[in-house]
């Protein structure tokens, strides 16, 4: 009788933890696998990509690009969405991240090999510098400021809105007055 | 953005300090020992140990904006140094490049034109230098230049196109084939009608720019002397034009002497800085102008020898500018930089072959006594060196292999050349295999592992594989992998993932096994009650017959 009983136990409990889930991890797996979860506590950067100015100066696009494949009809790449911050995340790094979530192409010179000591974007969604025009290339504003120094030299916290744009007129045709700021 | 300089003049660490005032003319240092300060900072910047600024260390720059500008300085103020390693490596990288669509780039022309003076620099030949993937002999200039129409505009990128191309073409002063899809004159006038009312010219507006006037009259200093009128119609107020070259240049230079600054510098782009000086210096030698004696360019006392002087720093490097940039948090006071001191040290060779009554800058025909060159040869050091290399090599060789290599092809003839050629050959095989593993390797994981949400355990097998390949590398071609924890990250998933399968597998059938227990045992117990009783009735009616 007493087998019985405790069989019966054992099944119930088996049963309790398949309706449960068998998914269970170690501390530091959780964490490991969790880490770009948004909780309540997490520290959160939003990010976007967007290329409307080319769909102003479709005639000066590179005509190897003129299809929608490359410059979707509302000029958005990617729509803004929330990035979890790990510490020391600087504005190219949230921007590697998304790219690589979202299986989008990026081409970059590292800082190393850029004279400027920064990450320099040349190329998002096959869209390079020089595609649309001699003064067309990637540009960022944090919190819709431009910083006047590379991607990789910004660091953020937590809240902060980037946004990628891409400028066919030295970032005058996206509010960057002083990239065409003359003398 | 749209070249270097502005690329840098917009991006650059703008830094906040205080200009101490350089004294005046008389006691300046001579361009030689400014140039001197230069090359040292920058040997302790990048860490050469071998006494050549080109080491190991540096050749991993060749190729880049960040690399190619150093060797020309270097070179033209007659300075020796590893310009066979860079050649080695360069040449590597650019048959790599041709080998892409798009070859040096999509966009941008001046990749050709940078690596044209580099090449010239380090002694090499732009017009045949490598091979593509068919054998034929790369050349730079037809590609770069009067050629370049014939798959982007050479103006793709805005007048800077224009510019270098035309300085690329004339460093040696390259013929144009009858048959070539820009002729010499094409590329002259498209820069001639960008010329701005003011005399000079920008990447954008009317309003003149001082690095692009400067360099535009680098680019038409060669024709300064030319008698011929062109005809051309002028961009800005789309007026028709026939003027020859010397008018255009005299106007470009009233309008960079009345942009000079007091203090014998410039601003561009808003900011005081040293890079606008140092063309500026550049383009007055191009056109054989003493640019420290002549009467329009000295302000207030100060030339433009003063004007670059303000930004030297303790170190020997130079700043880019003083001017404070509150936006920029991550700015470092006073701090070298390296494309304000590779512009410099360029200027100060271009001051110094004027005096020493040598060919300008960018005119790479040899001197008049310039003699055949030292010969090559594969010295017992590189010997030892190739003897040297371990069993398993790793891209950290890359450069030492490429560079012995090409030092033993133009060594003359020894009894061991052909087993070094083969050890060497094979040496850059297994490299280039690895180079090849590490950039399908990182094309794998950004292609297969995102995004996280959809990783499930049908992705084991390619996990494994992964991480297996990449346990195969070396200590160091690992550190060339992008973004190992997202692989590690995925691992951990797809692992936990499989793990609670199993669980439940494991679980479920000791579920079942407990259950099929405890039902026979509720059997085997009912059909021992049922025996008992049976056997219990049979008694019953033993007893009832009795």
């Amino acid at each position: 009788m007493k087998k019985d009983i405790l069989a019966v136990f054992g099944i119930l409990l088996i049963a309790a933890v398949l309706v449960n889930g068998t998914h269970i991890q170690s501390v530091d797996e959780y964490y490991l696998t969790h880490i770009d979860d948004i909780t309540p506590e997490s520290e959160t950067v939003t990010l976007s990509i967007r290329c409307d100015t080319i769909l102003q100066n479709y005639d000066d696009l590179d005509p190897a690009l003129r299809s929608e494949e490359f410059v979707p009809p509302d000029g958005v790449i990617l729509p803004p969405a929330k990035y979890v911050l790990r510490e020391g995340d600087t504005v190219f790094d949230i921007l590697d991240r998304a790219v690589r979530y979202n299986k989008i192409q990026l081409e970059f010179q590292g800082a190393e090999e850029s004279p400027f000591g920064s990450v320099y974007i040349q190329g998002i969604h096959y869209l390079y510098e020089f595609s649309c025009g001699p003064l067309s290339g990637w540009m960022y504003r944090v919190d819709g400021v431009f910083p006047h120094y590379g991607c990789s030299r910004y660091e953020l916290h937590d809240g902060q809105n980037i946004e990628w744009v891409y400028t066919c007129d030295l970032g005058q045709d996206v509010g960057a007055e002083w990239m065409g700021g003359k003398q | 953005m749209v070249r270097r300089l502005t690329a840098g003049l917009i991006c650059l660490v703008l830094l906040f300090g205080l200009a101490s005032p350089v004294s005046a003319a008389e006691n300046e240092p001579d361009p030689l020992s400014i140039a001197q300060g230069i090359i040292d900072w920058k040997k302790s910047d990048v860490g050469s140990s071998d006494g050549n600024l080109l080491s190991v260390a540096y050749l991993e720059l060749a190729g880049s904006t960040a690399g190619d500008w150093y060797p020309v300085g270097l070179s033209r103020l007659g300075k020796t140094d590893n310009y066979a390693g860079y050649l080695a490596v360069l040449r590597d990288r650019i048959q790599e490049r041709y080998r892409q669509l798009g070859k040096l780039s999509a966009a941008k022309a001046t990749e050709w034109h940078r690596m044209t003076l580099a090449i010239l620099a380090s002694g090499g030949d732009p017009t045949a230098f490598g091979t593509d993937e068919n054998g034929q002999p790369i050349n730079l200039i037809a590609d770069g230049t009067y050629n370049r129409g014939k798959t982007t505009p050479l103006g793709r990128q805005g007048i800077n196109g224009w510019i270098w191309g035309l300085i690329a073409l004339d460093t040696m002063r390259y013929e144009v084939p009858a048959d070539a899809f820009y002729t010499r004159e094409d590329i002259l006038t498209e820069i001639l009608s960008r010329q701005l009312s003011d005399g000079g010219w920008a990447l954008d507006g009317s309003v003149s720019d001082p690095d692009l006037t400067a360099m535009a009259v680098q680019a038409l200093a060669p024709y300064y002397a030319d008698e011929t009128e062109y005809r051309y119609q002028r961009k800005q107020g789309n007026t028709e034009v026939k003027a020859t070259v010397r008018t255009s240049v005299d106007e470009a230079l009233a309008c960079l002497s009345a942009m000079q600054l007091p203090t014998g510098d410039f601003k561009s782009w808003g900011t005081q800085n040293v890079e606008s000086t140092d063309q500026v210096i550049i383009a007055l030698c191009c056109l054989g102008i003493d640019p420290l004696g002549d009467e329009r360019f000295i302000k207030d006392g100060n030339t433009l020898l003063s004007g670059v002087l303000r930004y030297r720093q303790p170190d020997g490097g130079f700043v880019h500018s003083y001017d404070y940039n509150p936006n920029n948090p991550t700015s470092l006071p006073d701090r070298s930089n390296t494309m304000a001191s590779e512009q410099t040290l360029l200027a100060m060779a271009a001051l110094w072959r004027q005096q020493n009554g040598m060919r300008t800058l960018y005119d790479f025909r040899p001197e008049k006594d310039e003699g055949s060159g030292e010969a090559v040869s594969f010295s017992d050091k590189d010997k030892q060196t190739v003897d040297a290399l371990p069993q398993n090599l790793t891209t950290e060789q890359y450069v030492t292999v490429m560079t012995l290599l090409d030092k033993l092809e133009q060594s003359p003839d020894f009894a061991e050349k052909e087993a070094y050629r083969q050890k060497l050959a094979a040496a850059k095989e297994q490299i280039a295999a690895i180079h090849a593993e590490i950039d399908d390797l990182n094309a794998q994981i950004r292609g297969k592992l995102y995004p996280f949400e959809k990783i499930s355990p049908s992705d084991k097998k390619t996990v494994d594989f992964i991480v297996d390949r990449y346990n195969a590398l070396s200590v160091y071609d690992r550190t060339k992998i992008e973004h190992w924890d997202d692989v590690v990250k995925t691992k951990t998933q797809v692992d936990n993932l499989l793990r609670a399968i199993v669980i439940g597998i494991v679980l479920g059938t000791v579920a079942v096994l407990l259950t099929v227990f405890l039902v026979c045992r509720i059997r085997k117990k009912r059909r021992r009650k049922a025996k008992e009783m049976e056997e219990l009735a049979a008694q019953f009616a033993e007893d009832d017959e009795e």
